[in-house]
């Protein structure tokens, strides 16, 4: 092997360390507005959760079940939000938009929520301590809970193309209010969300 | 070095200037021997085998004591930036019933996994002048579908089907990124489908059966040496069910199962599926080999892995649930298909080996023209980063075995049973199963020997890092036949 000038090997090293130095540095953080898109891997994030939260407000408050409700019971109706599937191919958070949700529905002040089944037992058990330990005038007597109206329910799915390095990411989320007692679907909300991810082919 | 120093000393006695000469020279070759000794320790602990850890990490496993092997575990790699670190972690975490911790822990891996696509320019240039191990670990193509596999099993266990399926579905992502023929997992596909018929996704199901039929007899021979019944019983009885009568008929000829009646979906039964983690899979070990390069006319020495032990022959295992006694089928047997798969990369191995001897003769021959110092230095750096690359995951079993079968609604108690040669009981699991109607109620164990029952002297710690849960309670119950 023939031997290159010498001030060029003694570079080598040095680039070599530099490449370590440069793969192993510190975290940097800095804080950003949060609906800022930050798409990094192309999987489901904060966004998406935004965007599925907008769009469900905008529709559920617009549409006509609500007057109608209204009109018909001359009250706000009361929402349970039950099981939202995720039948996707990520792990998905599905709370995040759900609370989004039903934060705007309560501040409308033209819906009402009843807490969930897991929320409900832990009030019941305060309530019967209260029972035990609360004065008198700030006891809570039990059966006095609202029943709901309507039952919110929906899935995640998605569907995925994808080649080597290069995806195609489809999800959709229907979200359903269902009227109790009747089962009629009162609302179809839905929200589709499409990105393509593009993976390098090369790292250091 | 006592002899040194004795003969410095006696030499000091002799003459001053004997000893001026000796105090520069010796303590020059003192502190390069020393540097060189060193250097060298550095060297074998930074590259102490995988192969021989995963030796050590899997004695607890053996003698009836996961725990241990988790405590050596978590001990390594504790930043969770080595994938096969992280598999191995995930593993034992689940052997000894921490379900959670093992996804947590085999999330890590699958990131780490994803962040290892495309090609490293450094890792590559790295691994044809060092050695193999500088390349980043992202696992065969069959362990990075046994990860999705696990995480499935793990959730399984944790009741949430729901993120079962997720596991399937990425594995999907996984083996359509992979191209025109993607690598097929049989097992993959048969619990996909068996997650999907619990769902209640009887289409599905269908789906993943037919594909898992298909790979166990595409792949038949080489990968999957058996196909077993219980697929083809699966594939009818679903086709039945979704009245595909064609299709049904076709493949009962196929399968020359003609007396096969699939049964009726009744709400007064409900399924019991047994998947048992057999044995354990096979370690990589370091061979060297001299081969002759044409291109410096000499023969070289190269590190490459291979598995030398042979098969292990494992116990028969069968399932015993009300006075019925059915054989567990192999499904997936890792063991030929992680020697399959080093076989498949054999020959890139050898190239990139071949390509580093040449490589490292060459800096050695031109260290040994400047200095014979150098030159030596070079060659004992060259021998000692000469190293196969055994990394693979060997926490593993040797196969997964399979029995479903159909039981009346309420509680069964069920016993998975291992029996040697002579058709002796050696070992039992025990565990009481509550079987819902139309649903599949899964047990899924980890076994590797038959534990004999007291051994006196051993005492054990459970308080390994990660560990969670009661783990002296392993929910297996042994009992000495």
């Amino acid at each position: 092997m023939n031997l290159h000038t010498p001030t060029r090997n003694q570079y080598l090293p040095l680039l070599f360390g530099l490449m370590f130095l440069l793969a192993g540095c510190n975290p940097t953080v800095s804080r950003v507005e949060s609906d800022t898109v930050t798409d990094l891997s192309g999987n489901w994030n904060d966004t998406d959760s935004r965007l599925v939260a907008q769009e469900m407000i905008q529709d559920v408050l617009s549409r006509n079940w609500l007057s109608k409700f209204n009109r018909d019971k001359g009250k706000a109706p009361t929402v349970i939000v039950g099981t939202v599937r995720n039948l996707s191919h990520e792990h998905i958070n599905t709370r995040t938009f759900i609370a989004d949700m039903e934060r705007e529905l309560i501040n409308s002040g033209e819906v009402e929520f009843v807490a969930s089944a897991d929320a409900r037992e832990e009030v019941r058990s305060e309530v019967k301590d209260q029972d035990l330990n609360a004065t008198e005038e700030s006891r809570k007597a039990m059966g006095n809970e609202v029943g709901a109206d309507f039952m919110l329910q929906g899935s995640i799915n998605s569907i995925v193309d994808a080649v080597s390095g290069e995806q195609a990411r489809f999800y959709q989320i229907d979200l359903t209010l269902i009227e109790l007692g009747t089962n009629r679907k009162v609302w179809v909300g839905q929200k589709k969300i499409k990105k393509t991810v593009e993976k390098g082919g090369f790292r250091l | 070095m006592t002899a040194i120093r004795d003969g410095y000393y006696m030499l000091n006695k002799q003459s001053p200037f004997f000893n001026r000469f000796l105090t520069r020279h010796v303590s020059f070759f003192l502190c390069l021997k020393v540097s060189l000794v060193l250097a060298l320790g550095v060297f074998l602990q930074s590259c102490a085998s995988y192969g021989s850890h995963a030796t050590t990490m899997r004695d607890g496993l053996l003698i009836g004591h996961p725990e241990l092997s988790l405590a050596i575990a978590e001990e390594k790699d504790k930043d969770l930036e080595e994938v096969v670190s992280s598999l191995d972690k995930g593993m034992l975490r689940r052997i000894n019933n921490n379900y959670t911790g093992s996804n947590q822990v085999f999330e890590v891996a699958k990131q780490e996994i994803e962040k290892l696509y495309g090609f490293s320019v450094t890792e590559n240039l790295a691994s044809v002048t060092i050695n193999e191990t500088m390349r980043g670990y992202e696992g065969d193509r069959y362990e990075q579908l046994l990860l999705h596999a696990y995480m499935a099993m793990n959730y399984i266990q944790l009741g949430q089907f729901d993120s079962a399926r997720v596991e399937m579905l990425q594995a999907n992502v996984k083996m359509m990124e992979w191209g025109d023929e993607p690598d097929e997992d049989a097992f993959l596909r048969y619990l996909e489908g068996m997650i999907y018929e619990s769902l209640g996704e009887d289409d599905s199901a269908l789906i993943s059966y037919r594909k898992a039929y298909t790979v166990y007899k595409e792949k038949g021979g080489e990968q999957y040496p058996v196909m077993p019944e219980r697929i083809k019983k699966d594939l009818l009885r679903m086709l039945a069910w979704q009245g595909l009568w064609n299709e049904y008929k076709t493949y009962k000829k196929e399968f020359d199962m003609l007396d096969f009646k699939p049964v009726k979906d009744s709400n007064k039964f409900g399924e019991l599926v047994v998947i048992l983690n057999n044995g354990l899979a096979p370690i990589r070990n370091e061979k060297a080999l001299y081969i002759f390069s044409p291109e410096v006319q000499q023969n070289l020495r190269v590190a490459f892995p291979a598995y030398d032990q042979p098969k292990q022959n494992l116990y028969l295992s069968q399932i015993s649930v009300n006075d019925k006694q059915l054989r567990l089928e192999t499904v997936e047997d890792i063991d030929t298909l992680a020697r399959y798969s080093l076989e498949q990369d054999m020959p890139g191995i050898m190239a990139r080996a071949t390509a580093r001897a040449v490589v490292k003769y060459n800096t050695q021959k031109t260290a040994s023209d400047n200095s014979s110092i150098a030159g030596l230095l070079m060659t004992v750096t060259n021998l000692a980063t000469e190293r196969a690359d055994t990394r693979s995951w060997t926490t593993l079993p040797q196969e997964i075995q399979l029995q479903r079968v159909l039981l009346p609604v309420g509680e069964h108690e069920v016993q998975i049973q291992f029996v040697n040669a002579a058709g002796r009981i050696v070992d039992v699991i025990e565990e009481t199963v509550a079987i819902q109607p139309k649903r599949q109620s899964f047990v899924i164990k980890h076994w590797n020997t038959p534990i004999p029952k007291s051994k006196p002297g051993l005492k054990v710690s459970a308080e390994g890092p990660g560990v969670q849960g009661d783990t002296q309670e392993t929910a297996v119950a042994r009992s000495a036949k």
